[in-house]
């Protein structure tokens, strides 16, 4: 079982920061109307701070994936845990792709897709960009072994 | 070949008909800027002459022929169109005829090819006649096509053969001749007392929604109808209470508005509901006002669910949804799943059902018994929630002092039984061939996914399961109404089982595909020895031939896209 690359979980806290400081700018927006106190906004701005950071750790924590020679199988999830198998048959195709915070740290994931309606996309975040072309190339060549035929 | 000469004057009128009530609407609104109705009706005029100046410009253009390996498409009056379609990639053939269309004798057809939502090719208005043909010519050639893929003669001697004209069929050799005219067996056919019954089963859920829309437009007329707090302290009524009457009457007014138009939507949907099965696929037949006919190809069933809720079972009916990859049914209209049998008698939809996917019936695995209070406890909190949020509406609202709060708290007398339901609906069997599942309290779905047909499978447990050690596993598949979160579902199994079967099912899975991989070069094997002839296997057999086939040009199809 592999684990991700450990700077995952600056993407992590910074998509949370986002998150916390927008939910941040509109209670304090709430508060300068209604003219109380500023400390209420910052409290809760730290709260979902902390708790940003504490699910990216346990979330970093309980992310496993390994390529089995009949399936990619993904074990994730802090509140939910899920546990996904994908049979190597019924890849469609392979991506990884970057987006702006992911090159911020030097990351890449790769996106697995299955003709599924609910799984039908599979993403492994928290890669080197080496190892997430790697991967596509190894899914690829293994999809193809595994004779694409039966991707339906 | 052309479209039906009379598809000229339909189609003009067709789209005169949206330009005059563009033109109506504004001369309605605009009689007070001088749009005189001599210049409407002039306008009107003008509208229908250029429509049929240009509709017949369009049929002149429209030509469709059949070739050897595609079927070509030249259309288009401004902007030329040709297309070409491979025979091996449609995948259905619809026809249907509205009442209009019915009487001048048109028909429209539809083709659809794997991969992307939307309809590949629209005929629009051939003949009746012609509509069949190209139907059968094309399910013909189709097979045609397939087969001779299989037995890997190259079409090259064919090339030169020129069938372009439809009605010469002395096309092909070997390849066609055994698979001309497909002797259909009828699989179902819906009597009146079904009819009827679906009918009276039938509730759109579209009415209250499609109402509101409308009423909430006339809220400021509505609303002087509402008697104000004052007045009505005067009669010596209660206005909670009048507020309250009022809601009653109009929930009621919806309720059975909503039965009554579903009602007359099924009827006229299901009208004369057929459904067929030839050697590699089901045909369906319905519709009143319009007609509906197509074809679904065995190949492309991912999921059959059977259905039914208390008062169905005591009656001893059922419903049938066979559930497709790819196609989705429900595009903008509202037919739904094809081949969906609305009501039926249970036995008739277990055999039915049996003979469109070979599963056997059985047993089921349920859930642990202790998973029962989890259900109990789900319902008395939602029940709490909803009682608190009454109760606080009636202490902040004023006007709300007199709502009976405490009304949903009835609702912790049923919830054991419904706790008791949830769990005993609940279950799963791993079939030889299917994975089938069992989920719902009140409509009660039976799900079975045929093991080649499973794409992911997700395990997954919440918080609150990990507290009652317990998992679901989903088996994800291809089909279109999954899109709703419909998969097959084993829920709150034990863990180790969860596990179990996750494993076993990926097994299963890579079990069926090798097999049906060994049939198929057996298969193909046995055709080359008997130069084509072999096909009196059974139909099972062929039928699996044919699923990989198509699948191999499905994945093409995707390639194809692809590389666009």
């Amino acid at each position: 079982m592999n684990a991700l690359n450990s700077r995952i979980r600056i993407i992590w806290v910074l998509r949370s920061l986002v998150g916390a400081l927008i939910l941040g700018g509109a209670a304090t927006g709430i508060t300068v109307y209604r003219s109380a106190s500023l400390s209420i906004p910052a409290g809760l701005t730290a709260l979902f701070v902390s708790l940003g950071v504490v699910h990216a750790i346990l979330r970093y924590r309980n992310w496993r994936y390994v390529v089995n020679d009949d399936a990619l199988y993904l074990e994730r999830g802090v509140f939910t845990q899920v546990r996904t198998e994908v049979p190597l048959v019924r890849i469609q195709h392979v991506d990884s792709r970057r987006s702006a915070f992911e090159r911020l740290v030097g990351l890449a994931s790769t996106v697995v897709y299955t003709a599924g309606s609910r799984g039908a996309d599979v993403t492994i975040p928290g890669l080197t960009p080496d190892d997430a072309s790697d991967l596509r190339e190894r899914l690829k060549g293994l999809a193809i072994d595994a004779d694409g035929e039966d991707a339906v | 070949m052309k479209l039906a000469p009379l598809s000229v004057p339909y189609r003009a009128l067709q789209k005169a008909s949206r330009l005059a009530i563009t033109l109506v609407f504004v001369g309605s609104v605009g009689t007070e800027v001088g749009f005189s109705s001599a210049l409407v009706a002039a306008g009107i005029g003008g509208a229908i002459a250029l429509a049929l100046a240009y509709e017949f410009a369009y049929y002149r253009r429209y030509q469709y022929t059949f070739t050897d390996d595609t079927f070509d498409i030249e259309s288009g009056v401004l902007n030329r169109r040709e297309r070409e379609i491979p025979y091996g990639r449609v995948q259905n053939v619809d026809i249907s005829r509205n009442v209009i269309q019915r009487l001048l004798g048109l028909s429209a057809i539809n083709l659809e090819t794997a991969g992307g939502g939307s309809t590949e090719a629209a005929i629009r208005y051939v003949t009746a006649d012609a509509a069949t043909t190209i139907q059968d010519e094309l399910r013909r050639r189709k097979r045609g096509d397939d087969q001779r893929r299989r037995t890997g003669a190259e079409a090259a001697d064919s090339a030169e053969r020129d069938s372009t004209d439809g009605d010469s069929e002395a096309t092909d050799s070997a390849t066609t001749r055994e698979v001309d005219e497909p002797n259909e067996e009828l699989l179902f056919e819906i009597s009146p007392s079904e009819l009827a019954l679906a009918g009276i089963l039938s509730f759109d859920p579209r009415v209250p929604g499609l109402l509101f829309a409308v009423f909430t437009g006339l809220i400021p007329f509505v609303s002087p109808v509402v008697p104000e707090p004052a007045a009505v302290a005067t009669t010596g009524l209660d206005p909670t209470l009048v507020l309250f009457v009022m809601g009653v009457v109009l929930l009621v007014g919806l309720v059975v508005l909503s039965w009554v138009v579903g009602a007359i939507s099924a009827v006229v949907n299901y009208w004369g509901f057929r459904l067929t099965r030839s050697e590699t696929e089901l045909r369906y037949e319905r519709g009143l006002l319009q007609r509906y006919s197509g074809t679904i190809p065995f190949e492309k069933i991912q999921t059959v669910t059977i259905s039914d809720n208390p008062l169905k079972r005591r009656a001893g009916y059922a419903t049938l949804a066979v559930e497709t990859a790819g196609y989705a049914p429900g595009q903008a209209n509202d037919r739904g799943s094809e081949a969906a049998v609305p009501i039926a008698g249970h036995d008739r939809i277990r055999r039915l059902a049996a003979e469109i996917d070979g599963c056997e019936t059985g047993g089921f695995n349920q859930p642990p018994k202790r998973i029962r209070r989890r259900y109990l406890a789900r319902y008395l909190i939602a029940l709490a929630g909803v009682t608190g949020l009454l109760y606080a509406a009636s202490v902040s609202v004023t006007r709300l002092a007199a709502l009976p709060w405490y009304l949903p708290l009835v609702g912790v007398l049923f919830a054991p039984i419904a706790a008791h339901y949830k769990w005993l609906h609940r279950g799963y069997r791993r079939g030889t061939n299917h994975l089938v599942t069992r989920n719902g309290v009140w409509n009660r779905e039976t799900k079975r996914v045929p093991y080649h047909r499973l794409q992911t499978v997700i395990d997954s447990r919440t918080l609150f399961q990990r507290r009652w050690r317990v998992a679901t596993v989903i088996g994800d598949t291809a089909g279109s109404l999954s899109v709703l979160g419909d998969d097959a579902a084993a829920v709150d199994i034990e863990v180790d089982d969860a596990v179990t079967l996750r494993s076993e099912l990926r097994d299963r899975l890579r079990a069926s595909l090798a097999d049906r991989r060994r049939r198929r070069t057996d298969r193909s094997a046995a055709t080359r020895d008997t130069g084509a002839t072999g096909d009196d296997t059974s139909r099972e057999e062929s039928v699996e031939t044919t699923t990989a086939e198509t699948e191999r040009s499905t994945a093409d199809t995707k390639q194809d896209d692809r590389r666009r």
